[in-house]
Order: structure tokens, then C-alpha cells, then sequence
């Protein structure tokens, strides 16, 4: 009887709320997938060292391993605060070869960043053993350190790299290539449709729970410290750096920590 | 829109309140019969203004008679029309319609006499280069911009590209500057660099000789307009800034950093253009809910000095005490 009288009071008056045990303390979204030990700096200078966070952070196990670490430019944009340096930066890591941005289906604006050794051990794992092997080889050996641009070009396949018609087909059925116009492609990570659905359903759901707060507005460690729903499958730090980065929440920064607020418009 | 007024405002007495001082009433026999999209003085004296809007014409008007001068008939919506400001050469405006044309009349022959090819949809925004004579740029609901040398017969000279690829001038048709239509245009006063705003909400600066995306990033600049946007860059400011409408408020960034200054509130309804007077260092805009701002730039205030008996005079008297200390009235 006494149990039951301690539970309803602080219940109904909504003074206590339990927290997890052995919540991370420091920038609550670091620390969700890994401890992170408190003398770490709080915000990464480069976007080399954001993007080698946010691989970090990506569930390798959910997908069995079968897709490269996938972290997205608005998560880099929420980790170094200047957005023009954060994509000159990109710039400069795509020219010289150590990460592909790859177009992610859902939305043009949204670009994937991979690691290239990521990206090409995946890829062969995942080709290995199906007809289009031999194209697919043949494109990660010539073609991907050679041109580093997010599309290629009909003429540019045939006639720099020489490949014909059916080996750009078998390479569109491998779901390295997606396209994008006559005559033009876009690179792709064969078996991203999984990832990508998770993503966008899993953007909503943390969307909802801000949006059905009072006031349309959360404090972050609280968002942090809610239960997780089961459409977010993708982890919820995951969400809220691509959330604050992409600009579809406003950051207050308050007294009480970052404030998350849905814009007006 | 706004360029009727900056030549007018030069010469009043009272810059705070800005006075119309003449319109076209209703009942003008010339007057356009649908919204005006465009106003723009004539580049070399105020002695001619030019107005393009809904109603498929481009009118001249003499601004001592405010008579018609010349119409300019066409077959689509008129959204935008621009005369080169530095041309000598040629009397040409270019005017962006409904139809996938771009549109370029003579002045001095008082005839369309040449047509632009290569967008596919509806041309929003078009702009003259300050630096060369020659060069267009124009903006299309089909995501592209292009630049356009007027001399040259075969097609435009560059169609940007966001994402900077190597080929990108070999395949052109895949090209876009924008993820969305591309609202509105503005170079920068020393024609270097061209700055454009897409409904995909993003404001892109790009280098006009190559083409190139600058990839200055300024974030979200909310745009649902429908039509075109006309946004203005400041002149002579140390580092030059951009202002932008951003629904009913106008956003300042700096160009070539871009970072946001602030947000001016004023308006309470949705912005539509705003324009730069360089004169004054003055932004005027106009909106939807029929009134026209004009910001000035604030001044700091100067440093108050340790002197004590100045800084017992700047007490607010509204803050003084009428009691006295002493135990004495008075």
C-alpha cells in the first residue's frame, strides 16, 4: 500500500521523473552509442573529425553489415558551427579521394558522406559473386579514383573509361548507379533503400515528439532522455545532429541547455 | 519595383517620410490593367522609367508627361524585365515571361528582336551583368540558370552547376544551380559574382566568368514565392552585405562569408522585393501588407566619458529625486 501511495504523488504532480541510470554527461549527444570520456573537446574543428564521429555513431549491427557508415552533410553542419567552411572542407576531402558523397534518394538537398575504403570494401563484399562482379571491379579500380564528382556523364563512361552500354546496365542493377537524367547518373550504395527508409520514417518520428511537446519545444537533454519509439531505429543522437544541421529545428541555447524549437513558417 | 522610388527620394527634403509624389491613377487611359511586376528607371537619366506586368506588356512611359512612350506586346505573363545598366552599345531589355523564351527588345527600334533558347520552363528572374555590357543572366523555374552572351548566336555561354562537376559544360542538360525554380538574381555591384535564391530555400553565390559555386553557405533562406524575388546587395559597405526577403521579415548576410547579420521585423506581412540605395547606404522594401520601409543603418552611440560632471547631466530627469537630503524644505 505505502509502494503504491509513493508512486502517485510524484505521477500526478509531475515533479519527478526517473532518468536512466548512467546517462553520459558533457555534450548529451555524444555518448548515446559509446561512453565518451568528459575531456574530449565538445565540438570538432573539422569536418574530418565530424564525419569520423558520426561513423561513429551509425548502427553497423542493424544492417548486418552489409552498408558502408553513412553519416549525412546536415549532421556535419550541427558539429562545426561554420557552414561555408564545413563544405569547403567536404569539398577538399572529396578532391582528394578519402570520402564519396553520394545522393540519397529522398531528397536532393540530403547528400550522404562515406568513406571511400568503406565504401569499396562494402560494395565488392556485396557484389561478390553475381554477374555483375566483373563491372563493378572494373568501375571501383578506374573509375572512382579518377572522377570524384557526385554524377557521371554517358560520354564520359564510354569513351575516358570504356565501358559499354551493358556493363553501365549491369552496373544500374547492381544499385551503383541511379538515374538521373538521359544520359546521366548518379552513385548510389547498392542496398541503401533499407537505410533510407529507416531514416526518413525514424526524421518523423523525432519531428512528432517536438512537435506534440507543449509549445512545440524540447529541451534537448529531455528529448535525449525520452524512450526511444520503435520507428527509430537509427538512434535518436543520430536524428537530432541531422535535425539541428538541416535546419528543421531552431537551437535556443537557454539557461537550461539547447532548447529545440519547431520554426513558425 | 522599387527603383521608382530612389531617385524620387534624392531630392526631398525630409528623408523620413517618404512622399509619393506622382502615380498613375486608376483611371489612366494607359495604366496596365494587371499587377506591375517590374519597375525600373532608365539607366542614364530619370528622364524614362520602364514597367512590365501580368497584362503581357512592356510599357515605356516619359516621366515629365507620364505618358506611354512605347508597348511592348507578348504572348506570355510578363515576371521580370531588366535594362543593362553600363550598356553603351545597345538599348536592350531583356524580359523573362511565362514562355520559355527570353525575350530581348530594342529601345531605339521599338522591336523584340531577339530570342534566347535553351530553358525549358517559364523564365523568372533575368539580370544584366554591371561589369560587361553583353552579358545576361536568367533564371528559370526549371532549376537552371544560365549566362548568355547577347552577341553570340549559338546558345548560352555557361549554365550553372551546384554541385561543380568536372564535365559539367560537356552535358549540359543535367546542369542545375537550384534543387527547385530559381526565384531571383543579383550580381554583385562589381559584377564578379551572381548570387541566386531557389524555392529549395538555399541562397547560392557563384563566380560569373567560370561558373563556378562558390559554396558559401548561408543556411535557409525560407522562399515559397511564387513569382520572382527581387532581393538587392548593399554598395560601397566595407564587407558587402545581401538582403534577402524572408517571409515578412528581410534577413542581411554578408556575401562572401555567410553569416548572418540579422533579421530587420518590421512588415507584417510577407515581403516581396527590397532594394539598396548606395547614396544613403538606405534599404527600402515594399510587402504585401501596402507598406514600404525604409531602414537606415543605426549609429553607435559614442563612448560616455569618466567626467563626472557630464556624466551627472546625463541622468534622465525622469530618474531625479525631488526630495532633498537636508532636513530643510527646499
Amino acid at each position: 500500500m505505502s509502494r503504491k501511495r509513493l508512486h502517485l504523488v510524484p505521477e500526478t504532480l509531475g515533479l519527478k521523473r526517473r532518468r536512466e541510470p548512467g546517462h553520459a554527461e558533457g555534450d548529451p549527444l555524444r555518448g548515446e552509442a559509446v561512453h565518451v570520456p568528459v575531456t574530449r573537446p565538445l565540438r570538432p574543428g573539422s569536418a574530418r573529425a565530424a564525419v569520423a564521429e558520426l561513423v561513429r555513431l551509425f548502427p553497423r549491427g542493424l544492417f548486418e553489415d552489409a552498408l558502408p557508415p553513412i553519416a549525412l552533410r546536415s549532421q556535419v553542419y550541427s558539429l562545426v558551427p561554420d557552414r561555408t567552411a564545413a563544405d569547403r572542407q567536404l569539398k577538399e576531402l572529396q578532391e582528394q579521394g578519402e570520402i564519396r558523397v553520394v545522393q540519397l534518394g529522398f531528397d536532393l538537398d540530403a547528400h550522404g558522406i562515406i568513406l571511400t575504403e568503406d565504401y569499396k570494401t562494402r560494395v565488392l563484399k556485396t557484389c561478390s559473386g553475381r554477374s555483375y562482379a566483373g563491372a563493378v571491379q572494373k568501375f571501383l579500380a578506374s573509375v572512382l579514383p579518377a572522377c570524384r564528382d557526385l554524377s557521371f556523364q554517358q560520354d564520359q563512361m564510354t569513351q575516358t573509361f570504356g565501358f559499354t552500354d551493358t556493363e553501365i546496365t549491369q552496373l544500374v542493377n547492381a544499385g551503383i548507379f541511379t538515374v538521373r537524367d538521359a544520359g546521366s547518373w548518379w552513385l548510389a550504395v547498392p542496398g541503401a533503400g533499407r537505410f533510407i527508409k529507416y531514416f526518413v520514417k525514424g526524421r518523423q518520428a523525432v519531428l512528432g515528439m517536438i512537435r506534440k511537446a507543449k509549445y512545440r519545444e524540447l529541451l534537448l537533454s529531455e528529448l535525449l532522455g525520452r524512450r526511444v519509439p520503435a520507428s527509430v531505429k537509427l538512434g535518436l543522437a543520430y536524428h537530432v545532429h541531422d535535425l539541428i544541421g538541416a535546419q528543421l529545428v531552431d537551437c535556443v541555447s537557454t539557461t537550461s541547455g539547447t532548447l529545440l524549437r519547431l520554426p513558425e513558417t | 519595383m522599387l527603383g521608382f522610388l530612389l531617385a524620387r527620394q534624392a531630392g526631398l527634403e525630409d528623408p523620413l517620410r517618404l512622399r509619393r509624389v506622382e502615380s498613375t491613377r486608376r483611371n489612366h487611359p494607359d495604366v496596365h490593367k494587371y499587377s506591375v511586376e517590374t519597375v525600373q528607371w532608365y539607366p542614364h537619366d530619370t528622364g524614362m522609367f520602364t514597367s512590365s506586368s501580368f497584362d503581357k506588356t512592356l510599357k515605356v512611359w516619359d516621366t515629365n508627361t507620364l505618358q506611354t512612350a512605347d508597348v511592348f506586346n507578348f504572348e506570355e505573363t510578363v515576371y521580370s524585365h531588366h535594362m543593362s545598366p553600363v550598356a553603351t552599345k545597345h538599348s536592350l531589355v531583356a524580359v523573362g515571361t511565362r514562355g520559355p523564351k527570353v525575350q530581348l527588345c530594342d529601345l531605339k527600334s521599338g522591336s523584340c528582336c531577339h530570342i534566347l533558347q535553351g530553358h525549358r520552363q517559364e523564365i523568372l528572374a533575368v539580370s544584366w551583368s554591371p561589369r560587361y555590357e553583353h552579358t545576361l543572366a536568367t533564371a528559370s523555374a526549371d532549376s537552371r540558370v544560365k549566362l548568355w552572351d547577347v552577341r553570340r548566336a549559338s546558345g548560352c555561354l555557361i549554365t550553372l552547376d551546384q554541385h561543380n562537376g568536372k564535365n559539367s559544360q560537356a552535358v549540359e542538360s543535367a546542369n542545375t544551380a537550384h534543387n527547385g525554380k530559381v526565384n531571383g538574381l543579383c550580381f554583385t555591384s562589381d559584377g564578379l559574382h551572381l548570387l541566386t535564391v531557389g524555392t529549395d530555400n538555399r541562397m547560392r553565390l557563384w563566380n560569373s566568368s567560370s561558373g563556378e559555386n562558390t559554396l558559401v553557405n548561408y543556411g535557409k533562406v525560407y522562399n515559397d514565392s511564387r513569382k520572382g524575388l527581387k532581393f538587392a546587395v548593399s554598395c560601397g559597405c566595407s564587407s558587402e552585405f545581401v538582403f534577402v526577403p524572408y517571409g515578412s521579415t528581410i534577413a542581411v548576410y554578408t556575401i562572401y562569408s555567410g553569416e548572418q547579420i540579422t533579421m530587420l521585423k518590421g512588415h507584417y506581412k510577407s515581403v516581396d522585393c527590397c532594394v539598396f540605395q548606395s547614396n544613403f547606404q538606405e534599404l527600402y522594401s515594399g510587402s504585401r501588407d501596402c507598406n514600404i520601409l525604409a531602414w537606415v543603418p543605426s549609429l553607435y552611440e559614442p563612448v560616455p566619458d569618466d567626467d563626472e560632471t557630464i556624466s551627472k547631466s546625463q541622468l534622465n530627469r525622469a530618474f531625479e529625486d525631488a526630495w532633498s537630503s537636508s532636513d530643510e524644505e527646499g
